[in-house]
């Protein structure tokens, strides 16, 4: 069984943000909700400052924390690693996003339109959320189970995303994480994520 | 629903999404729990209905919380990992345990076929106190095992949350007594009991400070917040001046000696204990902050 994962190359991104309206499209995100996004940050001092750039989404962690926390097992985890929520028995309750150090969920509170109280023909052919739920990124599970990779993977101008099995000792990811000694954010937590980076 | 410009950038980041609802259940659920099992040791019936009721209103602010309540249930479904789904068991057995030991008290013989003295009766009296300090003292556990946010990663989380628990549910006591039906309250007591607990509390918080002092980034910032930061008055000034140096201070004097007090002295410092009490809640979870990510 695959185990499918991420890797980021920081020195690559521009922080253009392509990958947070990609997905945007791909799941019709409410507003102000955002599965994937690009955190930035000034660093050094005039006239050397710069912005530093950090696409971040679910961390698809191998022992995901939030999946310990949920009460109702809403959070589980599929055999090939990607951590879903089933919106039918999620209640809301937020433990997940207060456990979680990467902070890719977001908590949906209805009235999500663009226009408020009524939904554009987008949206209604692709929100399906119920109220009152946490939703984050799935990895494109949809794409991923066509053989696809994910939108904000496919749609990167600068090809900094690459997606794949880290099962799979001659994937293109795993030959990255290995030869660019890529590192997940935080590894001290213990959570082991999915999700790499290079450089940065 | 708009983004915060601070969810985009690196950097430590505050935890928003349990408010005051939460904060209230955990002072209430803690509080009740404490009264409950404080009755339990006076055998003051009344003082545990009050106890349950104050429990009941707390959990009932959770369901106000949560995004969808009718499905409440569900939390019940992942007890070998989830400390909410092992809370929502242990507030379930402390109303029922306690509803039937209190029925058996209040009711009479006649009411169930057990009496208090027989073995089903003492049974349900020990289940419900059990009940009753699981209660206390699972919400530390909800926040402690996380990594997530440093300054909630700690060990005497559960013990504090106890601690106060109990300082608040005596101090319900106190205000309530003067209305209470059955035996009287003995003040004296209970205000050198809180007397040990403050001090006990104080120690606590005081130890979790230093302790969180080298711990992560994000846990040094919660420090700073509250010592030096924008939370620093209610802090210094609330949770540990008027709610335990100041109530430690006054009724120091009357530990270890046989004196009278009045009703308006008892209530003036258990008023002060459960202001600092509330607050020390509240600012426990609005410094909730997570480690910036790089």
């Amino acid at each position: 069984m695959a185990r499918y994962g991420m890797a980021i190359d920081l020195g690559i991104c521009i922080g253009c943000n392509a990958c947070t309206m990609a997905c945007k499209a791909e799941h019709a995100a409410p507003t102000g909700i955002f599965w994937g996004k690009v955190l930035e940050k000034e660093v050094g001092k005039f006239p050397a400052a710069r912005r530093i750039f950090l696409p971040v989404l679910c961390n698809h962690c191998k022992n995901p924390i939030c999946m310990e926390v949920c009460p109702t097992g809403a959070t589980h985890k599929r055999g090939d690693g990607i951590v879903l929520i089933d919106y039918d028995m999620c209640i809301g309750c937020r433990s997940c996003m207060e456990a979680c150090p990467y902070g890719p969920r977001a908590f949906y509170e209805g009235n999500g339109n663009y226009y408020p109280g009524q939904q554009t023909l987008f949206e209604s052919a692709k929100q399906d959320f119920p109220e009152g739920i946490v939703m984050k990124c799935d990895f494109c599970v949809d794409r991923v189970d066509q053989g696809m990779d994910p939108a904000c993977v496919q749609t990167c101008p600068t090809e900094c995303r690459v997606f794949g099995d880290l099962d799979d000792p001659q994937s293109e990811l795993s030959r990255l994480v290995a030869e660019k000694k890529a590192r997940p954010l935080l590894p001290e937590k213990g959570l082991e994520p999915s999700v790499f980076y290079i450089g940065g | 629903m708009t983004a915060r410009l601070d969810e985009f950038l690196i950097g430590v980041r505050h935890q928003r999404e349990w408010g005051w609802l939460v904060i209230t259940y955990l002072f209430l659920g803690g509080a009740g729990a404490g009264l409950f099992l404080i009755s339990l040791y006076i055998d003051h019936a009344w003082a545990g209905v009050l106890g349950l009721l104050v429990v009941i209103l707390g959990t009932l602010l959770l369901f106000l919380d949560i995004g969808r309540p009718e499905r409440f249930w569900r939390a019940f479904l992942r007890p070998q990992t989830s400390w909410i789904s092992r809370g929502c068991f242990f507030i379930s057995l402390l109303i029922v345990f306690g509803g039937v030991h209190l029925a058996s008290q209040l009711l009479g013989p006649g009411f169930l076929r057990w009496g208090s003295e027989t073995f089903l009766g003492e049974f349900s009296k020990a289940a419900a106190a059990g009940a009753a300090i699981l209660v206390m003292i699972y919400t530390g556990f909800v926040l402690s095992p996380s990594p997530a946010i440093p300054f909630w990663n700690s060990a005497l989380f559960p013990i504090i949350f106890f601690a106060y628990s109990l300082l608040a549910g005596i101090d319900f006591l106190l205000l309530s007594s003067p209305v209470l039906p059955g035996p009287s309250v003995d003040l004296i007591f209970l205000e050198k009991t809180q007397t040990y607990l403050g001090f006990a509390c104080l120690l606590l918080i005081l130890s979790h400070l230093s302790v969180m002092s080298s711990s992560a980034v994000a846990a040094r910032e919660s420090i700073r917040l509250l010592t030096r930061g924008r939370w620093a008055g209610l802090f210094l000034g609330g949770v540990i001046g008027a709610g335990l140096v100041i109530p430690l201070l006054l009724a120091w004097p009357i530990v270890g000696h046989e004196v009278r007090t009045i009703f308006a002295f008892t209530a003036a410092l258990a008023l002060l204990r459960l202001f600092g009490d509330y607050l020390f809640r509240f600012l426990v979870i609005r410094v909730g902050l997570y480690d910036p990510l790089l």
